[in-house]
């Protein structure tokens, strides 16, 4: 496309050597942006092997063949610059220079697959048109030679004027002939000449001079954008939140009815004649098998995708997982679980009975090391979710699972937040910026909390323990049970989806089109590393939060003193600031079957779940009158009500366990609700309906255990 | 060949293993664009691989996944073996 006469194109960008170059990395979703990005930065940001891995800009740096700084920005994946999704406006709104923390990049090094390059190519011509200088990285090549494909990086590069590097992120390949073209001080522009259709041509035109003139957007900016309006009438789509000016409106209306009056449709030409432009561009870069057969993938989704034995194979991944969660976990946790008791015993020895000695023994230790020892039960679900994670299943899980998504108003694409959710429900509620439809992704954030998540694993665990005690129980038992936990949440989050769908977020049945990756081997050094980094996370808030909450809660059961110093451990607790403010909401979980001691647990488990354990442990560790640790479950066990009913009888433990499936308790997880949802009001509101349906079926559950004798 | 003329089918009923050509996108204007940006557009050549409520299919190389809503919005004509 030729420029107007009025605007002229601006030289090539040379940056200044004493200026830090600002280069982003966009693409499509899942071809390689991320790995790119951690191999030239050194970095670890998350990779997988499906779509929608990066929902927000990465800022990092790396150093040209000079050695001077350059930042790089890794940006969501979109498929174009017409954003449907808020991932994807992340890409459009950081390359127009519309956030303001972010710099707008100098230049920009677009990935493509080489595997499908004509598609990955669509994106790339809307953003030569920003007029911009442009590295095109062509990743996956690997990929391609395994599809047939020869795809010739020379004739790309001859055809654009602009560096085309071949590479393969993966494997390092390619990096330091990238690097060499980045420390470029003159970057060429495109060759970038294609004509739009003659039509649209004025159109183009006109509102290029509005935008400009009326909205203040940079010459060649405004013609992009000209071209992305007439492309997708939506102007939040293209033109984010900022409302354009009424003369642009009015321009675009304009055109619009014209081209509906005479029933020609110049938005699909305008693809169309793109993807002619990318054709005519890739008429020599391409050659193709003269036949093609089934890949590896073809033939592996031919099972996993298949309507019986998909659900046969997803059925047994959830089993090992569970299964393998209670049988591989059992040496390490009983390796941590000695080793906490016995230095427990050890302080016990070494010091002098006191207060101090009974905050390093029933506080600190009691209350971290019961959080610790759940260790490798996390890690080995984080294995699990990397494995899906790294091979493509994840998106395959997601195709399974469309249809009874679709049974209640949402698509398979809100499956993959609710499978990260196993994890954690933080990751699970950023990745619905994946979503293009505003209520369904509202919907996906309110039900993701559902799903059971790793912090709830240490309180399913020692119920469980609870509930089937001993070696003789097998671990089948112990994982059925687990399993039925995490089917609880996830059918909770299927019914609430179903009933928002019908009342709050009405709305018609979505459209669902989703990339399924090709499938790779699992790259275990980066499932490892996130295994490694989740890990930390997790004894990290056993060192800070959970120690601290330790802390305060011994504090709490220890002050004030009882008058009488022959008074027992529990009429201690119960003259303590805990047992006061645990006997103020005691006849709210009375009906539950929870003393007051559990309120404590329950009110300070609203920082994370698994602080329930520590909290336990404290409450109940200070009533060990010998020098012995008393392991928890033992001192559960023991635990009674005032007339000496027992107070953790099996059906108390079930139920506690559904709580937990059910109730909002995780302040991180409301703060990024907040900050997805742009309001209080959507936090709040998951708070009181998640732990008032977590009350009533608690209630129903107990009540009626109790009726049946139990 | 006008597409009235033409027997046209929603890609859902494509058989597995046929090869159809998509001849009209009958949903709204978003996702019509969406499609067409995908290179799934007008004249695109699709392969289906399986399924029939969500159907997997296979476009200039990439394989995608479309529910039953999407898959019915798309209308194509099959085309015969020995044309593809």
């Amino acid at each position: 496309m030729k420029l107007p006469s009025h605007i002229t194109p601006p030289p090539p960008r040379r940056h200044s050597p004493d200026r830090t170059p600002v280069y982003a990395i966009v693409g499509n979703p899942n071809c390689g942006k991320t790995t790119l990005f951690n191999a030239l930065t050194g970095l670890r940001q998350k990779v997988g092997n499906y779509p929608g891995v990066t929902v927000e800009k990465k800022i990092g740096t790396t150093w040209s063949q000079h050695g001077r700084p350059i930042q790089i920005i890794d940006l969501p994946g979109a498929y174009s610059l017409a954003a449907r999704s808020p991932d994807e406006a992340v890409l459009r709104d950081v390359l127009f220079g519309r956030r303001e923390d972010t710099p707008q990049p100098d230049r920009i090094i677009c990935v493509v697959d080489a595997a499908n390059l004509e598609r990955n190519l669509y994106l790339v011509h809307q953003i030569l048109d920003l007029g911009r200088p442009v590295i095109i990285a062509l990743n996956m090549m690997d990929m391609a030679a395994g599809a047939g494909l020869k795809v010739d990086a020379g004739e790309l590069e001859g055809e654009l004027g602009i560096p085309v590097i071949a590479c393969e992120a993966v494997h390092g390949r390619g990096l330091v002939e990238l690097k060499l073209a980045m420390s470029r001080v003159d970057l060429p522009l495109a060759r970038h000449r294609w004509d739009v259709p003659g039509p649209v041509a004025p159109a183009v035109a006109e509102l290029q001079a509005s935008l400009a003139q009326n909205d203040a957007r940079p010459p060649l900016v405004a013609r992009a954008e000209a071209l992305l309006l007439l492309t997708d009438f939506d102007t939040v789509r293209v033109a984010g939140s900022k409302p354009l000016s009424a003369r642009t409106h009015e321009i675009l209306d304009q055109w619009r009815k014209r081209w509906e009056g005479e029933g020609a449709d110049w938005p699909a030409a305008l693809i169309r004649t793109r993807y002619n432009a990318i054709a005519h561009l890739c008429r020599n870069v391409i050659t193709r098998p003269g036949t093609s057969r089934p890949s590896l993938s073809d033939r592996i989704d031919a099972v996993l995708c298949h309507s019986i034995w998909g659900w046969a194979v997803f059925g047994v991944i959830m089993a090992a997982l569970f299964y393998s969660i209670f049988s591989l976990a059992e040496p390490p946790m009983d390796f941590i679980d000695g080793h906490v008791a016995a230095l427990g015993d050890w302080v016990k020895g070494a010091m002098a009975p006191g207060d101090l000695r009974d905050l390093i023994t029933d506080g600190i230790i009691a209350g971290v090391g019961g959080v610790v020892i759940f260790l490798p039960q996390i890690l080995i679900l984080f294995f699990f979710v990397g494995l899906l994670e790294s091979t493509g299943y994840m998106a395959r899980a997601a195709f399974i699972m469309d249809r009874p998504m679709s049974k209640v108003g949402l698509n398979g694409r809100s499956f993959i937040p609710l499978l990260s959710g196993y994890a954690c429900a933080i990751p699970g509620i950023m990745a619905t910026r994946s979503i293009e439809n505003a209520k369904d992704r509202l919907v996906t954030i309110l039900v993701t909390p559902l799903m059971s998540c790793s912090a709830r694993l240490p309180v399913y665990l020692l119920m469980i323990a609870m509930v089937l005690p001993g070696e003789a129980v097998s671990p089948v038992q112990k994982a059925g049970l687990m399993l039925l936990m995490y089917a609880l949440g996830t059918i909770g989050a299927f019914g609430f989806a179903w009933l928002f769908k019908r009342t709050l977020f009405q709305g018609g049945s979505p459209h669902m089109i989703l990339e399924l990756p090709a499938y790779q081997p699992p790259r275990f050094k980066d499932i490892l590393r996130h295994m490694v980094e989740r890990g930390w996370l997790f004894l990290k808030n056993a060192g800070t939060i959970i120690l601290a909450i330790s802390i305060v809660l011994w504090a709490l059961t220890t002050y004030p003193k009882h008058p009488d110093p022959e008074a027992t451990a529990t009429e201690q607790i119960a003259h303590s600031f805990a047992g006061r403010a645990g006997h103020v909401i005691e006849p709210v979980i009375k009906p539950l079957g929870f003393d007051w001691r559990i309120g404590i647990g329950l009110i300070t488990s609203f920082a994370a779940r698994e602080v329930f354990v520590s909290s336990m442990g404290v409450i109940f560790g200070v009533e060990g009158d010998d020098e012995d640790t008393t392991p928890l479950r033992d001192a559960l066990h023991a635990a009674h009500w005032p007339g000496g009913a027992p107070l953790f009888t099996p059906l108390v433990c079930l139920t506690l366990m559904v709580f937990y499936v059910f109730a909002m308790q995780c302040m991180a997880t409301l703060a990024v609700v907040k900050r997805e949802t742009n309001s209080w009001r959507w936090p709040l509101f998951q708070t009181f309906y998640l732990t008032g349906t977590a009350w009533l079926v608690c209630l129903v559950l107990y009540q009626t255990g109790r009726a049946l004798g139990y | 060949m006008s597409a009235s003329l033409r027997s046209l089918a929603p890609l859902c009923q494509l058989a597995p293993g046929a090869t159809g050509r998509v001849c009209e996108l009958t949903g709204d204007e978003g996702f019509c664009q969406r499609v067409r940006e995908l290179g799934f557009g007008e004249a695109a050549l699709v392969t289906k691989i399986s399924g029939t409520t969500t159907s997997l299919c296979l476009v200039n190389g990439t394989r995608l996944a479309l529910n039953h809503h999407a898959a019915m919005s798309i209308l194509v004509e099959t085309l015969p073996a020995n044309a593809r």
